[in-house]
């Protein structure tokens, strides 16, 4: 049996695409966080290069990678399909599992994609230091390995609590040139802020993201930057799946299901927008599940509504669905997936009903990744590890039913920073959150209109 | 395997446990009030589910006991072999235990297994010296080590232990300070240090106090969240504990540390309530929710502490609309929470994995056992 399908390097696609061509419904427009009108580009330019605001607001179906882009691009991509063959066997299921595997980029995930060109668009319009935070450390790491690429400066703001459990991913940074703090911090007005009200927070993205935001918006030279949510970040990561399209053709197969963890938005979306085109032609029963955890489950449990993007109050407010943007998630070990929202083309397309979503425990999580583990090697992210889990149910199901399914899991990174997530895991010392649902519906009930 | 022979000096505290159901913290001094209040006498039938158990494996045993409720009447229904050492007085009491714990001594007995509460294995315990002590749980207050997590617990104790197959360890007896608790304050005092027979899961925890800043912060955490959702109208009864008296505190009204009191639109409409008042607060009020933590190590939710929240309270509030609330420092510690209501029907109903509040719109899930169901897990 064929295992892996590679593509070659001039395969790596041209042309990025923007799903927003193709919504079925159309955006809301992002408001202003302090006027609430909707946004304007000239709103934007105070932290982010006239290329990038071009690409938030373009409903262009394709958009060209740069030259420069796909040079760095190379050293990674065209990123593996994998035929997950021993899982298959592990399971004695009949049907057919995939993965693709982000894994190889030199930061270790499919953060890269977007702070590549994120990178270059800045460069070339004269910014010198690029402002951002990181959940897990997976962006952080990302955009400190393309800005050292483009020879910018970068400052990341790192969840405390991902800070203080992945020592060795701010090493990682070091090395690339980044300078990492520990969020809330008090490099910032609001991060002092934070930290005066709650000196043990574990922190979360939407804090870090304030910081982020509130030393670009205060240093000329410097622009932010956010691996997640954004449109033009979906954009960029649209090379993973374009690739996929090719290399399901590669191996004549077609998915039925597939599996992408989904925090802010990014992998998920990069991986399985260039399906929706199919899906909204001749594919219609292709399921594409979006999975999250039980402790922040944003699509399964949120409200579809505006909300700011950040903790405090400066981001854009977008339409998404939401927990309220003063959630503070539990410290669980998929910190990549800590987020209070979603992606606003993402949400469009669940609240539309052509994406599922699904929400998973820590435990049942980490059980799914060893035995992923013992059959295909790689150690995935415990972000990843969501997508995984309900891949395997859905192979069990298979077996009780006969079915030859083709099942996708999108494998966004490894989990060699997470290893004490796994120590944690095998001691039996991992909680599993829950997200109250019905007692914050309660609390919402009579709360005073504002 | 047979029980080799044994000698086992037995006693019941007849009073324990009836001052729980009608709001008052403890029965010492207090028993004619709880028997005016309606309050039925618990303990003898408790140390009879013990017996009961004990009797179909005990053979060899000897017991020493002291007579009439104090023990001879419970061992004589439940056909065991025993001796009468100490003659019981009508209104027995604490120098009763004593005296009767003095002669079990005099007869070397290898275990005392005696049927009360915290003030009962004070008594005991200031008496047994080496001797094994080990307590079937009747009384309002047990943050003691030495009692079992049921009366079916500590037949299996008694039963291992007779056996040679159970050892015993030192383990603290403790006792709420009743002088800082009347300051409002909830913390255990240490009063003697006694052995028992022991086996993991199936013996009490001493009662832990857990004092942290960051425990404090999730503490906080809960009760904003906790004064958000209670503005849905309900009539609110807040169980035992630091934890709900948090959530009293934030909602300015006072709180009965060691009782049950009822909050309704941020008001507090019923302070210390027994049994009655609840069964009276449900038939007039049409919501009406439950917030109760775990105290302390040993993870019970409902039946130890607030023992007014009977099963007939939960059954007419409804399982769905009792909340559990932990700081998740308490809940680590924890291999479990535990119930036991005194009626099983009701144990069975809240097991399983309940949904637990640990902090601001966080939850976790906990597996939630019936105490009397351990014995055989």
């Amino acid at each position: 049996m064929k295992i892996k399908y590679l593509l070659d390097e001039e395969e790596i696609p041209k042309k990025w695409y923007n799903v927003a061509a193709d919504m079925p419904t159309p955006l809301d427009p992002p408001l202003h966080p302090g006027t609430l009108k909707p946004l304007c580009a000239a709103d934007m330019e105070m932290i982010f290069p006239k290329a990038l605001i071009q690409q938030e607001m373009s409903t262009e179906r394709w958009i060209d990678i740069p030259e420069e882009v796909r040079d760095i691009y190379r050293l990674w991509r065209p990123t593996p399909l994998y035929r997950a063959a021993a899982l298959e066997k592990a399971l004695q299921t009949p049907a057919k599992i995939y993965y693709k595997y982000e894994g190889v980029s030199p930061a270790g995930s499919h953060k890269p994609n977007t702070a590549v060109p994120q990178a270059y668009y800045n460069m070339k319009e004269g910014i010198e230091r690029l402002a951002t935070e990181t959940g897990a450390g997976q962006w952080g790491s990302a955009l400190a390995l393309a800005t050292c690429l483009f020879g910018l400066k970068c400052t990341v703001y790192m969840v405390r609590s991902s800070f203080d459990s992945k020592p060795y991913r701010k090493s990682a940074m070091r090395v690339w040139g980044a300078d990492c703090f520990a969020s809330p911090s008090d490099k910032t007005n609001f991060g002092r802020k934070i930290l005066a009200e709650m000196p043990d927070t574990p922190g979360s993205l939407g804090i870090a993201i304030s910081e982020a935001v509130e030393d670009a918006a205060s240093h000329g030279d410097t622009n932010y930057a956010l691996g997640s949510v954004l449109n033009h970040v979906l954009i960029h990561q649209s090379v993973e799946g374009l690739e996929l399209k090719k290399q399901f053709d590669l191996a004549d197969d077609y998915p039925d299901v597939m599996f992408g963890c989904c925090g802010g938005g990014s992998n998920f979306p990069g991986m399985i927008f260039p399906f929706i085109p199919d899906k909204m032609k001749d594919k219609k029963d292709l399921r594409m599940v979006a999975c999250e955890p039980t402790a922040c489950p944003t699509l399964t449990k949120g409200l579809f509504a505006y909300d700011f993007g950040d903790t405090a109050g400066m981001a854009p407010v977008i339409k998404m669905y939401t927990l309220g943007h003063d959630f503070i998630p539990p410290g669980i070990h998929a910190g990549g997936l800590r987020y209070h929202g979603d992606a606003p083309l993402l949400c469009n397309l669940v609240h539309d009903g052509l994406i599922e979503a699904t929400a998973l425990q820590q435990t049942e999580v980490f059980e799914a990744a060893t035995l992923f583990a013992r059959s295909e090697g790689i150690i995935p992210a415990p972000e990843a590890a969501h997508a995984i889990k309900p891949a395997i149910d859905e192979a069990r199901r298979c077996k009780k039913t006969g079915e030859a399914k083709t099942i996708f899991i999108s494998l966004s990174g490894h989990g060699h920073f997470d290893l004490a997530a796994y120590d944690a895991y095998n001691d039996g010392k991992l909680v599993d959150y829950e997200y109250p649902a019905d007692l914050v519906k309660q609390s919402l009930a009579k709360l005073p209109k504002v | 395997m047979a029980a080799r022979v044994g000698k086992i000096g037995f006693l019941i505290n007849p009073i324990a446990g009836m001052g729980g159901a009608v709001g008052l913290k403890g029965t010492d001094g207090l028993a004619g009030q709880a028997l005016a209040r309606g309050a039925k006498p618990q303990a003898p039938e408790r140390a009879m589910v013990c017996l009961h158990l004990l009797s179909r494996e005990a053979d060899g045993f000897v017991f020493f006991t002291a007579s009439g409720e104090m023990g001879g009447r419970a061992l004589s229904e439940c056909g065991l072999h025993y001796q009468v050492v100490y003659e019981a007085p009508q209104g027995s009491g604490s120098q009763d235990t004593k005296a009767a714990c003095r002669a079990f001594l005099e007869n070397g007995v290898d275990l005392i297994l005696f049927c009360g509460g915290d003030g009962t294995a004070r008594d005991v315990a200031s008496i047994a010296g080496q001797a094994p002590i080990l307590g079937i749980p009747a009384g309002v207050k047990m943050h003691s080590g030495v009692f079992a997590i049921s009366p079916q617990a500590a037949a299996e104790l008694a039963l291992g232990f007779a056996r040679g197959d159970l050892k015993a360890r030192e383990t603290e007896i403790v006792d709420v300070d009743e002088e800082l608790y009347r300051a409002g304050e909830l913390q255990t005092k240490l009063y003697a240090v006694a052995r028992t027979p022991y086996q993991p899961v199936l013996v009490q925890e001493r009662k832990r106090i857990y004092v942290s800043g960051n425990e404090e912060e999730f503490k906080d955490q809960i009760a904003l969240f906790a004064s958000e959702f209670m503005r849905d109208g309900s009539a609110y009864i807040l169980g035992a504990g630091t934890t709900t008296a948090r959530i009293a505190e934030l909602l300015q009204v006072e709180k009965t540390l060691l009782g049950v009191d009822v909050v309704q639109n941020g008001k507090l409409i019923q302070k210390d309530a027994s049994e009655r008042d609840l069964l009276a607060l449900l038939d007039r009020e049409k919501s009406v929710k439950i917030i109760v933590s775990p105290i302390g190590a040993q993870g019970f939710i409902l039946g130890r502490g607030s023992q007014q929240i009977s099963a007939a309270v939960l059954r007419s509030v409804g399982e769905e609309n009792l909340i559990i609330v932990s700081t998740p420092h308490k809940l680590a510690e924890l291999p479990q929470l535990l119930v036991d209501t005194g009626d099983e029907q009701m144990d069975r109903i809240m097991a399983g994995k309940r949904l637990v509040v640990t902090g601001y719109r966080i939850a976790q899930r906990k597996e939630t056992v019936a105490a009397s169901a351990l014995h055989d897990i």
